[in-house]
């Protein structure tokens, strides 16, 4: 019974934890290359969520076409955030950047909830169900995980194929061997900020599959919380290591939820969050460059 | 081919260049001497585009470059071996070397650039595949060196290409350094803590201290003086 239930719920967080994994992309990029921390990361996941949201109820577009509209919306977002409040304050104390990320977040929630009121809501995209026997997935979930997956692998090879993600690790590696390789480092820290917003932006919308009615100004905190953990665990400058360190955590989370249910007077919910935030503290004591990076 | 004039730079409220005033001649290896401090790599940063300049002018093959992004100066041919050596270590060293020819008029030539480099460095050649950062010192400084020549350069400047390597490499990077003259006729400015190798090396010397040239002169005038050798080199 025991062992049904477990298997079942770390199924169920391999799927939520390759979604997680890709919500952690765009911080992990947009540390990666401009050693910024993005404090207002949830509030981007939140947007992208009103997005599928929206053109879902008054468009009727399905959450699979509403991603590159994400995209191109986070993309954007991410160039007007990048010029008018980031670019300035890079060479400044990193205290500057995270108040300046922080209040992003704090606009876009305010904003959101003008347009949207602060009122929960959510919408139903029915596409049918896999039943397993010990537990049932929803196909919404498995396309959201098949889809964070497949974006993981688009950004690893445009990172090691194509010339400008090339120049992109470049970047990462040395600002100043870059520049002498004639690259142009002040767009590429535009570029990286915009496309780490937009696949954050991206993840909203595939979140929504697994929170039926929690979408919300102010679901962000949580995910910009997991998505630290994440970041450690998946070697904070590595996009990709974001992926890995997402399921890490989705096991974990599901995993620690079904134990700690079995141990009566505790309150499980609770206690997985305890457990992720002691995980990340022993990891930072232990290996502060991440668990899945050798170096 | 490359003037500077009256340069001013610094790091923020530091600073660091008070005008120097410095020409170069096309197709001549130019050293670059002073004490630690008197500014010489911000130099070479301000002339690249890493560091802005404040004050003065830089003018490189008849245009003036001073409000010129770094990226814009590379496709003039203009470009630096820093300090430090800056290469991808992540990469294999092919990926190094392809990443100097980023820019369009590099790529074009990519190829017979990639045939220089390995002729002067057949060891990168063997190593292409390995990852740059499990190479020696040495070997890294080769990578470096090489990855300048692939961006099709007119003028490289040096930030202290031997430093932390052994005496035999030092040797070599020196000698690698005239060949690039000589050979390819490129125009090299050189920054050494190597006082001595490098006036053998030089045609022409510049000598620096506090962020303003001292003295300059041919590499045989300031070898000859003993009063400038002893007040700056410590030679």
């Amino acid at each position: 019974m025991i062992f049904e239930q477990l298997s079942g719920n770390l199924l169920q967080g391999v799927i939520l934890g390759g979604v997680y994994g890709m919500a952690t992309m765009g911080l992990s990029l947009i540390f990666g290359v401009l050693k910024v921390v993005n404090v207002g990361h949830g509030a981007f996941i939140m947007v992208g969520a009103y997005v599928a949201l929206t053109l879902f109820q008054t468009f009727g577009v399905a959450p699979p076409l509403a991603v590159p509209a994400a995209m191109v919306i986070g993309m954007a977002l991410g160039m007007v955030f990048y010029y008018s409040a980031i670019r300035k304050l890079l060479k400044g104390p990193e205290l500057a950047s995270l108040l300046a990320t922080f209040s992003c977040g704090v606009i876009l929630e305010e904003v959101c909830k003008q347009l949207f009121t602060s009122e929960a809501r959510g919408y139903n995209w029915e596409l049918g169900k896999l039943d397993l026997g010990f537990t049932v997935l929803p196909h919404a979930k498995l396309l959201a995980f098949g889809g964070s997956a497949l974006i993981g692998i688009l950004l690893y090879l445009w990172f090691h194929k194509t010339r400008a993600g090339m120049a992109m690790r470049c970047v990462v590696e040395s600002d100043e061997g870059a520049r002498v390789c004639g690259i142009d480092v002040d767009w590429e820290y535009a570029l990286s900020f915009s496309i780490g917003i937009g696949l954050t932006v991206v993840s909203g919308v595939l979140l929504t599959m697994f929170i039926p009615v929690g979408i919300n100004p102010y679901m962000g905190g949580s995910y910009t919380l997991k998505a630290f953990v994440i970041a450690v665990l998946g070697g904070l400058a590595s996009p990709y290591g974001a992926f890995f360190g997402g399921l890490v955590f989705g096991l974990i989370e599901n995993g620690s939820y079904t134990l700690f249910a079995q141990i009566p007077g505790l309150e499980p919910f609770a206690m997985t969050r305890f457990f992720s935030f002691a995980m990340l503290l022993v990891i930072l004591l232990l290996r502060p460059t991440g668990l899945l990076k050798a170096k | 081919m490359l003037t500077v004039e009256k340069l001013e730079a610094g790091y923020g409220p530091m600073q660091v260049l008070w005008g120097p005033d410095i020409e170069i001649k096309e197709g001549s290896i130019t050293s670059l001497l002073g004490p630690n401090g008197a500014g010489k790599s911000t130099l070479l940063k301000t002339v690249l585009g890493s560091v802005a300049a404040t004050g003065g002018k830089i003018r490189f093959a008849g245009r003036d470059i001073t409000a010129l992004p770094s990226h814009k100066r590379v496709d003039l041919g203009l470009t630096l071996v820093p300090e430090g050596k800056h290469i991808f270590k992540e990469m294999t060293v092919f990926d190094n070397l392809m990443m100097g020819a980023y820019r369009q008029e590099a790529r074009i030539h990519r190829k017979e650039s990639l045939e220089l480099v390995y002729s002067l460095f057949p060891l990168l050649a063997e190593r292409k595949n390995q990852k740059s950062g499990t190479l020696s010192g040495g070997q890294q400084q080769m990578v470096t060196i090489g990855r300048a020549l692939m961006t099709k350069p007119k003028l490289i400047m040096m930030d202290e290409p031997s430093q932390g390597l052994a005496p035999k490499i030092v040797l070599e990077i020196f000698e690698t350094v005239e060949k690039l003259k000589k050979e390819i006729g490129l125009t090299i400015l050189l920054v050494e803590q190597n006082a001595a190798a490098s006036l053998d090396a030089a045609d022409y010397v510049y000598i620096m201290h506090e962020g303003v040239i001292k003295a300059q002169g041919s590499a045989s005038k300031i070898k000859a003086s003993d009063e400038i050798r002893e007040a700056y080199l410590g030679l």
